[in-house]
């Protein structure tokens, strides 16, 4: 049971990270200026947020092996942990999706004269989105970011299904070892409702501190 | 040929065993989300307005069962109805009503949430306008607020149908055969197909939602458009609000010019 909270845990911050990176690099695709990058992202935004991460989570676990050349897909399938691999593939790319769809839209709470002013201060585009864009696009996202982390947290629990030893599998396999079904649910219960809560109250810090004093900055300009 | 032999048994995705058994498939999940999404709407409303309810002993619980279902994952909703109703009713009940149940309990919640934001979104001059005609608070709800909140709820229920239908695909652990149950089972029996089930399975799923969510985005804009045109909040403040009171103060101004409202601003 401990051992499969820790591994939910390490599912939620790896998931977290990983479809974190690909829903900014995606979010960026979709923006930017070249049309074959926005249909490629426009694609994968649609595909991915159409069908269930729970498909995508057996994809990757039954079908992922197959597609590949047939020695790796054998040395895949011959890893201890590759449930846990697929089944952070699976939540990453469901999740990545849902992601970029919020960044992008914190891109369009950004004003204009932000791009033109790191334009005219001669920062070059890579230096432009690591410095000016990226950080507001996600002080304004961070509110529907935050509960789509805790959406992706609860959504660890389907690796489950491909045996991935985390918290509700543990919880499983003591209900059909020992009949105590009732005393490991309810441990798991308040074990997500717990983690879940310090989640919550992480992000609303998290913005508190991220937040500007709007009224700060509007007094600043009137007094000039 | 070889693709249509791969592809032969689409009736199994689309039905199940349904001729010669219960019905299944993607017909499943479809009557599975919408008796779950209209079970749970009425619930949905009352945890709603219960929840902006002023009186504690009516409010803290259903804060309570709305924030508790909201953190705990499907899966473990599932496996609570799953394992334990047959303890509370005594007797066995079938594994497509347990699963219907359970996504009836998460809908609730989130539908709650809904309609929380749908009636705060409503302007509160509107509660105030049809108290002051002398409505009951029910009457008010009823005939004033609810109508408008559930116009701008609708793309919001739409969307979370779509969450709602993808999540039945979950119920597939406890085994009742819905899509992606047909499409494990297929790729079992017969692993020389199993790239046509996978694709099936993704078909499936993405054909309902994507037209799902396209019904909702063009929802979203004809009911922004259409609230633009009817309500023009500021239209409204300045023709009917503030015509009575400026009257009232005319009264007073020709006597006292100071009072005059360009003053006060």
């Amino acid at each position: 049971m401990i051992t499969g909270a820790k591994l939910t845990m390490i599912l939620m911050v790896t998931t977290t990270v990983t479809s974190l990176l690909l829903g900014t690099v995606i979010a960026i695709m979709r923006i930017s200026r070249i049309t074959v990058l926005r249909t490629l992202g426009s694609i994968y935004v649609e595909i991915f947020r159409n069908i269930p991460g729970l498909f995508w989570i057996l994809f990757f676990y039954f079908m992922f092996p197959e597609l590949l050349p047939s020695n790796w897909g054998a040395y895949l399938n011959s890893l201890d942990y590759y449930p846990v691999i697929a089944g952070i593939m699976g939540l990453t790319v469901d999740n990545a999706s849902y992601v970029s769809d919020i960044l992008r839209g914190g891109r369009l709470a950004i004003p204009h004269g932000q791009r033109e002013a790191a334009i005219s201060t001669g920062l070059s585009r890579i230096q432009q989105y690591l410095h000016i864009l990226l950080p507001q696009m996600f002080r304004a996202a961070l509110p529907p970011l935050g509960t789509r982390m805790v959406h992706n947290f609860k959504n660890t629990s389907l690796c489950m299904a491909i045996t991935a030893p985390e918290i509700t599998w543990a919880t499983q396999q003591i209900e059909s070892l020992t009949f105590r079904g009732i005393e490991a649910t309810t441990i798991a219960t308040l074990f997500y409702i717990a983690l879940a809560g310090v989640m919550v109250s992480l992000i609303i810090i998290l913005e508190k501190m991220l937040k500007i004093d709007i009224s700060s900055i509007s007094h600043s300009k009137a007094a000039e | 040929m070889d693709l249509i032999e791969q592809f032969s048994n689409f009736n199994f995705y689309l039905l199940g065993p349904y001729p010669r058994g219960d019905i299944g498939g993607l017909m499943l999940n479809i009557i599975m989300a919408f008796l779950a999404i209209g079970i749970s709407f009425s619930f949905g409303i009352i945890l709603g307005y219960s929840r902006l309810s002023c009186r504690p002993y009516i409010k803290f619980p259903c804060i309570a069962y709305i924030e508790l279902v909201r953190s705990t994952p499907l899966i473990m909703i599932i496996f609570w109805f799953y394992f334990f109703l047959p303890y509370i009713f005594g007797r066995n009940i079938t594994i497509f009503w347990s699963a219907v149940i359970s996504l009836c309990v998460y809908a609730a919640a989130y539908q709650a949430e809904i309609v929380r934001a749908g009636i705060m979104a409503v302007p509160r001059g509107q509660l105030e306008a049809a108290l002051s005609t002398g409505m009951s608070r029910y009457g008010a709800m009823r005939h004033v607020i609810l109508p408008q909140a559930f116009k701008m709820m609708l793309p919001s229920f739409v969307s979370f149908f779509v969450s709602l239908f993808k999540d039945t695909s979950i119920t597939y652990i406890i085994g009742v055969i819905e899509l992606t149950q047909t499409g494990i089972i297929i790729s079992q029996r017969q692993p020389d197909r199993m790239l046509a089930a996978y694709v099936s399975m993704a078909i499936g799923f993405w054909v309902v939602c994507f037209t799902m969510s396209r019904l909702a985005r063009r929802l979203e804009k004809r009911i922004g458009v259409f609230d633009l045109e009817s309500i023009r909040p500021e239209a409204c403040r300045d023709e009917f609000m503030l015509l009575p009171r400026k009257k009232r103060m005319g009264e007073g101004m020709e006597e006292n010019p100071s009072c005059a409202p360009s003053d006060q601003s």
